[in-house]
């Protein structure tokens, strides 16, 4: 049998086609059929306008496009060992940027794209999830909707600012700005422990123990009780294999397959387009059913997002739950739900290290346009997962732009009878509704995915 | 309850687009948003909304009062399409049952950064991608708010006015005017610099007019952004960004963080201003040095 299902919800759509076999899903192929040209867009374009037109290829995480841009274009002048200088504070306010950004995705989507699907698995009535009326959903868009006021602060506006710029950022905010963008990280922190994990930050932060996931309350503990009644921890597992490109004041870059190693290498990283549809019709292969590619890391599929940072980081809580649980749907949605109160209580960190002395921005001596020829790389921590870009400048001009972004690690479809992260994932599901939520706990960006 | 029955409904459909819309809308100020829940009856967002899915949408006869369009258009279903169809196909199915029909953002109002994708040479903004036979249904010219993204609070401010007016007007490029007959530049808090012709030295400070060098096009572009500021705090200007005139409809143009310069002076002068008046001011302006505004504001 085989069955075709749309799903929305996930910034855009994608196509569930599944082969069933004895009442469980024997394979899968996700299809993302919707491209938008991005890398085209950007060819012979001036090279600083990468940095309007990268963050609009999506509109949930174009900070983290932006940031990617800018480290692209900063590693052109290092590659010509003429590196920049950029200062601690606008490190600082890019990264205090990005992570607000991360925040408010997380809250999203744990009441817009997982709860609203989550609750359908309990025999309780948990009409406060309900979608656009539900009490918790209205509180948690007015608490994203609150936070993000904090990056506007910095970038002027969100969504789409270009804040970040070679050689540091736009903008210089006063004291009086920062306390301001405080007071936001303390309103979600409230929210955090009101209404999402039921306790302190605090005392949130000091969990180590996948027994612990008993002392939650608040809307986690909801999930978490509708997870045990459905076996939740027992489906969604993948190849455990974990991979973080980035490296940040937040996160370590790291992989593990079997064992942890702290190191990564660009030139281990493929993109494959066996599967993938082609602009040239002709060069499409015979097998393409998805626009989106395929990216490897030496030759090996990994997940990538919020379970691999933490892991990678060894983050206590989730690393002793992954330990149980391995990379469930269970660990997935966990993963992303920590790492809002980590950013939460690192993001405050990260604002009090800011000296509002120091210069947002120095003046490259050099303008990219006196390089004949370029090439710069960056991998970025996005609220999704590792986003790679790649450029090659000529005359200052774009020759080249590359973006793989983390939901093409975790969805890009299956090469040479290797699944894919996610379609192993969703083998051996016995509903399709357990197999759409699978495709949720990646926290699905199809606009990415297919750029 | 009656209340409930009556409240407008709104479908919202995404064509070709990165969401960005659907993104500043869900950052409105909260108690509008709340608002704008309890007076219109949002049937559908693929974002947002369970109730139902987009085919199902389709096969229902009931009216739709206000369809919101985020995205370009497109016939060409290789490269686009939503629940096996071109988002062209959808939009007309939709457009039938429709009162009003809203541009959200400047690609579905001309095709914005999307219609820069020319290995798809059909990518086009509502009022280009639909005929007159399209759109009998309507009973007001097509409302294009252009932005990207567009104002959350533009939107609010356009649906309550046709919902309790009926009608709103709209300039040539079928804008609500009082929307987009201000210019960025009105409200920002570095007119103080314009005035006088002090540049910003660089990116990065609080002081000086990004006018000059970093091609700030608030003096150009039509949009009340220093006016209704943006997440309620801010604009892109007041923190240092220059307009990059996004409202427009040359946007995206190219080398958008530097101003283009004759014999020192911008090349394009703000709008209606003849360029001899510019310079003569601008002359004159340079002939002062004034301390206040080359120092540091907080110092």
């Amino acid at each position: 049998m085989k069955t075709i299902d749309i799903v929305e919800r996930i910034e855009g759509e994608a196509k569930l086609v599944c082969q069933w076999d004895k009442k469980k899903i024997s394979d899968v192929k996700i299809q993302f059929l919707n491209f938008r040209g991005f890398e085209f867009i950007l060819k012979d374009k001036p090279v600083l306008d990468a940095l309007v037109y990268t963050p609009r290829i999506c509109g949930i995480c174009g900070q983290a496009h932006l940031k990617a841009t800018v480290e692209a274009l900063e590693d052109i002048y290092k590659n010509h060992n003429e590196k920049l200088a950029v200062t601690n504070k606008a490190k600082l306010l890019r990264e205090i940027g990005l992570n607000i950004e991360i925040i408010d995705s997380h809250i999203k989507w744990f009441y817009m794209f997982i709860m609203p699907d989550a609750v359908k698995f309990s025999n309780n009535s948990f009409d406060e999830y309900s979608a656009i009326k539900g009490k918790k959903w209205l509180e948690a868009s007015s608490i994203a909707s609150e936070t993000i006021k904090a990056l506007a602060l910095i970038g002027g506006q969100w969504p789409h600012t270009s804040y970040m710029i070679p050689g540091g950022v736009v903008s210089d905010p006063t004291l009086l700005d920062l306390i301001s963008i405080q007071n936001y990280m303390d309103q979600a922190i409230r929210f955090y422990e009101d209404s999402l994990v039921g306790i302190d930050l605090e005392n949130y932060l000091t969990l180590s123990d996948f027994e612990d996931l008993h002392k939650l309350k608040g809307d986690l503990k909801d999930f978490i009780t509708i997870s045990f009644e459905n076996e939740f921890e027992r489906i969604g597992k993948s190849y455990n294999r974990q991979l973080v490109l980035g490296d940040s004041l937040s996160f370590e870059k790291g992989k593990v397959n079997r064992k942890l190693i702290k190191n990564i290498d660009f030139e281990n990283i493929k993109e494959l387009t066996t599967n993938s549809f082609d602009v040239d019709k002709i060069k499409t292969s015979k097998d393409a059913y998805t626009w989106s590619k395929t990216a490897l890391y030496a030759n090996n599929f990994y997940e990538t997002g919020p379970l691999a940072r933490a892991v990678v980081q060894n983050r206590n809580f989730v690393s002793d739950i992954h330990k149980n649980y391995k990379d469930s749907m269970l660990t997935r949605v966990i993963a992303r739900v920590d790492e809002l109160g980590f950013l939460l209580y690192k993001t405050k960190q990260l604002i009090k290290q800011i000296d509002i002395n120091e210069d947002s921005y120095i003046k490259p001596k050099i303008s990219l346009s006196e390089f004949k020829y370029g090439i710069g790389q960056s991998a970025i921590e996005a609220s999704r997962g590792s986003l790679y870009h790649e450029l090659e400048i000529e005359d200052d001009k774009i020759l080249k732009y590359d973006v793989i972004t983390p939901t093409v690690w975790n969805l890009g479809p299956g090469v040479d009878g290797k699944l894919s992260t996610s379609q192993k994932a969703i083998i051996g599901t016995d509903s399709i509704e357990k197999a759409k939520l699978i495709l949720r706990s990646f926290d699905v960006c199809s606009v990415c995915t297919t750029h | 309850m009656n209340k409930q029955i009556n409240r407008p409904k709104i479908v919202w459909l995404q064509a070709i687009t990165c969401n960005g819309n659907t993104h500043s809308f869900l950052s409105a100020n909260t108690n509008r948003l709340k608002l704008f829940l309890n007076s219109f009856d949002l049937v559908y967002h693929p974002s947002l909304t369970t109730d139902i899915l987009l085919d199902e949408l389709l096969e229902k006869n009931e009216g739709i009062d206000f369809l919101l369009v985020e995205g370009a258009i497109t016939s060409n279903k290789e490269f686009f399409q939503i629940s096996d169809q071109t988002t062209s196909e959808v939009l007309k199915k939709l457009l039938l049952k429709s009162k009003y029909l809203i541009a959200i953002g400047s690609c579905a109002s001309y095709g914005g950064v999307h219609k820069k994708f020319e290995q798809n040479s059909d990518i086009l903004g509502l009022e280009e991608a639909l005929e007159k036979k399209d759109i009998s249904s309507l009973i007001h010219p097509i409302v294009n708010l252009t932005g990207c993204p567009v104002h959350p609070e533009w939107i609010l401010q356009t649906l309550f006015s046709l919902k309790e007016y009926k009608k709103i007007a709209l300039d040539d490029e079928g804008r609500p005017k009082e929307i987009y007959s201000y210019l960025a530049h009105h409200g920002c808090t570095r007119n103080e610099y314009f005035e006088w012709k002090v540049e910003a030295k660089s990116f990065g400070l609080k002081e000086g007019c990004l006018f000059y060098e970093q091609g700030c096009r608030g003096p150009m572009t039509h949009s009340n952004c220093n006016k209704v500021l943006w997440n309620d705090v801010n604009s892109k200007t007041r923190a240092g960004m220059p307009c990059i005139g996004c409202t427009e409809l040359d946007f995206p143009r190219e080398n958008m963080l530097e101003t283009k310069k004759n014999i020192g002076i911008p090349h394009e002068v703000p709008l209606g201003i003849s360029k001899r008046a510019y310079l003569s001011l601008t002359g004159v302006a340079k002939t002062f040095k004034i301390d206040r505004l080359n120092e540091r504001i907080i110092k």
